[in-house]
């Protein structure tokens, strides 16, 4: 058996029988995914089919130790492991089997293609869906958040009801008989309603599928055909399940059909755990899965944390709720660094001498150190990078999701269509045009392109380098860098003259391969430009099909402005999902606290940031919707008080501080500043509970 | 040279290599997509790509129970592919062993690396035949010695007689029991079938050996001396190799082969929103 060192208990687990199902479930760090990981290479090891296995995660981050280790295996002949997500699974299936069903779903085309929605996609239809209404009567007038938020939000409630199983007509009238109160809120209720019906009439009407209504009609139509029961039980004869815990009821619901029929099945459960409840997760309906499994089998305790971690774990815990089995005794205080500061950037400078004294003087490697903070702002980022920067110390920074538009090569390549688009009526700022000269010409410094920009750039057009009149001025650019100002300026120029109607994807391609990736400019032999590039290009593109497609049923719309003004708006090219795979595992790491709990992987320090900020345990704001309402364990009838905002809110820190903790070897640093970022005293509920914490301890110290 | 470790060589890579070292480094080691425009007429081309795929998803659908009349109904705004479509009807899956796999990815171990061929279709009797299906799209038939020529026939085949066992009943598949089919759907279904040997599968084993073990100690990845493989390369701006080439020379029967890793597409329509 290939080569991962397991406990006797992990190793039988690994080597169970190729038949039977076994429920594992433990705590963060005891073990449980090696035991996963170990399982997919035995049963290929023993001659299974690896195209008979699923592998099943709630996010596809999750599956990384699984697709590391396998694609470890180069001996291995044969097939391979299928891994999916529901969203991956369900969207392979209504694709596969789409003409034996669109009929029957309502879908008003059904001998055309099905045409599905990235996420990006589902914003921009929504607002064609829905802006219109919106407008006319006057909807959400009293709700202060930007339209992305309150679409994304409309788009929540209908993956809730597709997840749960209510049907989306049901989404106000649950929302509105949990109020303890308040007709104005009652009232966005059944604007949101609306809205999602409305959506769902245009989606039905166009052969369009956001996520919703792909995974209803897979769950209502595909599945009640043998051809795709026959297909998908055929490759599901061995089920390794992880994280099933964050997975949501509809992954449950099918997973309960898929034991029908597998030979074999291991499911993992994190216990305390169910982060992702914004998305649907629901660690107690998982539950269901564990009755089914023939042999049921726990991890004990924690193969990461050290003796005072493990205390300070469960005195965290114990501050907030029920006290952890297996309490430890040990004095938890060595394990927990603290400091008080009156100023938010004196913190930041506290986070980084200890980060510096930990990699210079003590050794330890950047990987197992990261910096967390409830919400990560590009202020806050930037001042950390800043921080550590100045100490050598490079930074990695994952958020989960970042917009695409906000990369400087893909502002440039906007900024340089709108220039060559002038009939859109959208001159860029002057501001961008520095920038998008600063990105596009190699050597071209922030200074010369403002005095380009000032020079040059006049009614929304660039003017040749030879209207520069001062000779003086010419030395300053350099005759070099104005020769390739000239080349941009008149290639914008022609296309405009021509009157070329290219597709926006197509115009970034033409401008990047005739010019700006040629020696000389700044996107010339730069993977991250290219790259980015690409991604916008693919992002266009997407749009452009999506459209294009609607374009039978439809009347024509102006791709390229539409495009821009999408993205202006925030709704496309600001969800770029991007690739844990290609994220270097080098530096040290600064992310939202929930993201790095997905990413699965232990360190041997953390920083939390900001430990008096209120985001530590309360949810998002969102208006519109509710994800304790909406979910499958809420009880009809019942009302949501404040009490119960309360203890949710409890409820939440505290398994937030067990995962964090149990993904911790040695010690936890608190950034403590009385002011926030903003400038505002902090008092939340984190914060009180470390001095509870902190107080009781001190106490304990002197009883002794 | 710095492949990783889980690098999979796959038809696409090693005939890229074949091409131009250049354009393996930058594809595959430095990983750098380039938006320039492969040809002249890029939404000619896209168009063109994309009709290949639809018929590949076709053949795919009807392969896993999907009735061929429900498909056909679903071709009345293209009437090429329909012409594609009834070749394959008609010609595409006769003489075949009884036993299908579709779009199946099968990998092996050469030279320290994984080698991985996605097939359209396996069709395979444990004892008898194995027969790899491959549908081409393109305008021309090439030459039985052409075809021959080609690495995605090399990887094929070697791949199913060292990774195919387990399709095959347990039992390692002589290679003289395998067969490659090319079946040119837009050539009135025209099948061009070449055999497999033992000696074969040696020599097979060799030239991609040597491959992987050149490119793996490769420290320069020079440009190629023959531009005329850069008309259709993206990297052009970059090499500095001209413009991109007519529509009507490019051969897609060499784009339709799909190189498949796992996760190769995310497509999770539930966003990871920051909490
Ligand atoms: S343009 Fe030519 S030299 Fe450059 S990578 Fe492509 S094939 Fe190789």
């Amino acid at each position: 058996m290939a080569s991962i060192s397991l406990s006797r208990a992990q190793a039988e687990l690994a080597s169970a029988p190729l038949t039977g199902s076994v429920w594992l479930e433990g705590w963060a760090g005891s073990g449980k995914t090696s035991v996963g990981v170990q399982r997919i290479l035995y049963l290929m090891e023993r001659g299974i089919p690896a195209e008979s296995i699923l592998l099943f995660v709630p996010q596809r981050s999750l599956a990384q130790p699984y697709i590391r280790a396998m694609r470890g295996q180069r001996a291995h002949r044969g097939g391979q492991v299928y891994v999916h997500t529901m969203g991956s699974l369900s969207l392979k299936m209504v694709e596969t089997f789409w003409f034996l069903v669109a009929e029957r779903a309502g879908f008003r085309y059904p001998r055309d293609l099905p045409n599905f929605l990235s996420l990006e996609m589902v914003q921009y239809h929504m607002a064609r869906a829905i802006e219109p209404i919106v407008a006319e009567r006057d909807y959400f007038n009293s709700v202060r958040i930007n339209r992305p938020r309150l679409y994304s939000q409309i788009v929540d409630n209908m993956n809730k009801a597709a997840i749960v199983g209510f049907p989306i007509d049901e989404i106000g009238s649950r929302l509105t008989s949990a109020l303890a109160g308040g007709v104005e809120q009652a009232h966005i209720y059944g604007d949101a309603q609306t809205c999602a019906l409305e959506f769902r009439r245009y989606c039905l009407a166009h052969n369009l599928l956001d996520f919703s209504l792909q995974l209803e009609v897979f769950r209502d139509h595909i599945w009640a055909t043998p051809q795709a029961r026959t297909f998908l039980r055929g490759r599901c004869k061995h089920l390794i399940v992880d994280n099933v815990e964050e997975d949501n009821p509809a992954s449950h619901w099918l997973l309960l059909d898929l034991l029908e029929t597998s030979d074999s099945a291991l499911i993992i459960y994190d216990r305390d755990a169910g982060f992702r409840r914004f998305l649907g997760a629901d660690p107690t309906a998982a539950r269901r899965l564990r009755e089914r499994c023939e042999t049921k089998a726990t991890l004990e305790g924690s193969l990461v944390m050290g003796g005072e971690v493990q205390a300070l774990s469960g005195r965290l815990a114990a501050q907030l709720g029920p006290s952890v089995a297996r309490a430890n005794t040990a004095d938890p205080r060595p394990a927990l660094i603290t400091e008080a500061h009156r100023f938010h950037p004196q913190m930041l400078d506290w986070v980084a001498a200890n980060v510096d004294e930990l990699v210079n003087a003590r050794g330890v490697s950047p990987t197992d150190i990261v910096i967390l903070a409830p919400f990560l702002s590009d202020a806050l980022r930037f001042s950390l990078a800043d921080g550590l920067a100045r100490r050598g110390l490079p930074l990695r920074s994952h958020r989960p999701s970042r917009a695409l538009r906000d990369e400087a090569a893909a502002r440039a390549l906007l900024t340089l269509a709108r220039l060559a688009h002038p009939h859109w009526g959208l001159p860029p700022t002057n501001f961008d045009v520095v920038c998008a000269l600063t990105t596009s010409i190699a050597g071209l410094d922030l200074t010369r392109a403002q005095l380009l920009a000032e020079m040059l750039y006049r009614n929304g057009c660039l003017l040749p380098f030879a209207e520069v009149r001062s000779s003086a001025m010419q030395d300053r650019v350099t005759f070099e860098l104005g020769e390739r100002y000239d080349r941009l300026a008149g290639w914008i120029s022609r296309y405009v003259d021509g009157e070329r109607a290219d597709a926006i994807d197509i115009f970034f391609r033409r401008l990047f391969g005739a010019l700006l990736s040629r020696a000389g400019y700044g996107f010339h032999a730069d993977v991250d430009a290219a790259n980015t590039a690409q991604n916008l290009v693919d992002s266009a593109r997407n749009f452009r099909w999506s459209l294009d497609y609607m374009s039978r049923y439809d009347d024509d719309i102006d791709l390229g402005l539409d495009y821009v003004n999408m993205v202006d708006r925030g709704v496309i090219a600001n969800f770029y999902a991007r690739d844990w795979i290609s994220d270097a595992e080098e530096g040290l790491l600064i992310a939202p606290a929930y993201t790095f709990l997905l990413s699965n992987r232990p360190v041997d320090y953390q920083f939390w940031l900001n430990i008096g900020s209120e985001g530590w345990s309360r949810r998002l704001y969102q208006p519109l919707t509710h994800p304790y309402v909406l979910s499958r364990g809420w009880q009809a009838g019942a009302v949501w008080t404040d009490e119960d905002e309360r203890e949710l809110n409890r409820q939440s820190l505290r398994r937030l501080l067990l995962a964090l903790t149990r993904r911790c070897r040695k010690g936890v640093y608190l950034g403590y500043s009385e002011l926030s970022e903003s400038g505002y005293e902090q008092r939340g509920l984190l914060l009180e509970t470390i001095q509870s914490l902190l107080r009781r301890l001190a106490q304990e110290g002197q009883d002794v | 040279m710095s492949l990783s470790d889980d690098f999979a060589f796959t038809q696409g890579s090693l005939a890229d290599y074949a091409d131009c070292a250049r354009r393996f480094e930058l594809r595959y080691i430095m990983r750098m997509r380039y938006p320039a425009f492969e040809s002249l007429d890029p939404l000619q081309f896209e168009a063109r790509l994309r009709q290949g795929a639809r018929f590949h998803k076709l053949a795919q659908q009807h392969l896993l129970g999907v009735p061929a009349e429900l498909l056909s109904r679903s071709l009345a705004d293209d009437e090429e592919l329909a012409r594609w479509w009834a070749n394959y009807l008609a010609h595409g899956l006769t003489n075949l062993p009884a036993q299908r796999h579709s779009e199946i990815t099968l990998q092996t171990q050469l030279g320290g690396h994984r080698l991985v061929a996605k097939y359209d279709l396996l069709a395979l009797e444990p004892g008898g035949e194995a027969v790899i299906v491959d549908w081409k799209t393109g305008a021309r038939v090439p030459s039985q010695s052409q075809l021959r020529g080609r690495m995605q026939t090399t990887v094929y085949r070697y791949v199913l007689s060292r990774a195919g066992a387990h399709l095959y009943g347990g039992a390692s598949i002589p290679p003289e029991r395998i067969r490659m089919d090319y079946v040119f759907v837009a050539q009135a279904g025209q099948r061009l079938s070449l055999d497999y040997s033992a000696a074969q599968m040696r020599a097979d084993e060799a030239f991609l050996s040597e491959m992987i073990a050149e490119i793996e100690g490769a420290h320069d990845f020079p440009l190629t001396d023959d531009e005329r493989r850069c008309r259709f390369c993206s990297y052009r701006s970059l090499c500095d190799r001209g413009e991109p080439g007519s529509l009507e020379d490019f051969d897609f029967d060499e784009m339709e082969d799909g190189d498949d890793d796992v996760f190769a597409v995310d497509f999770d329509q539930i966003a990871e929103t920051e909490f």
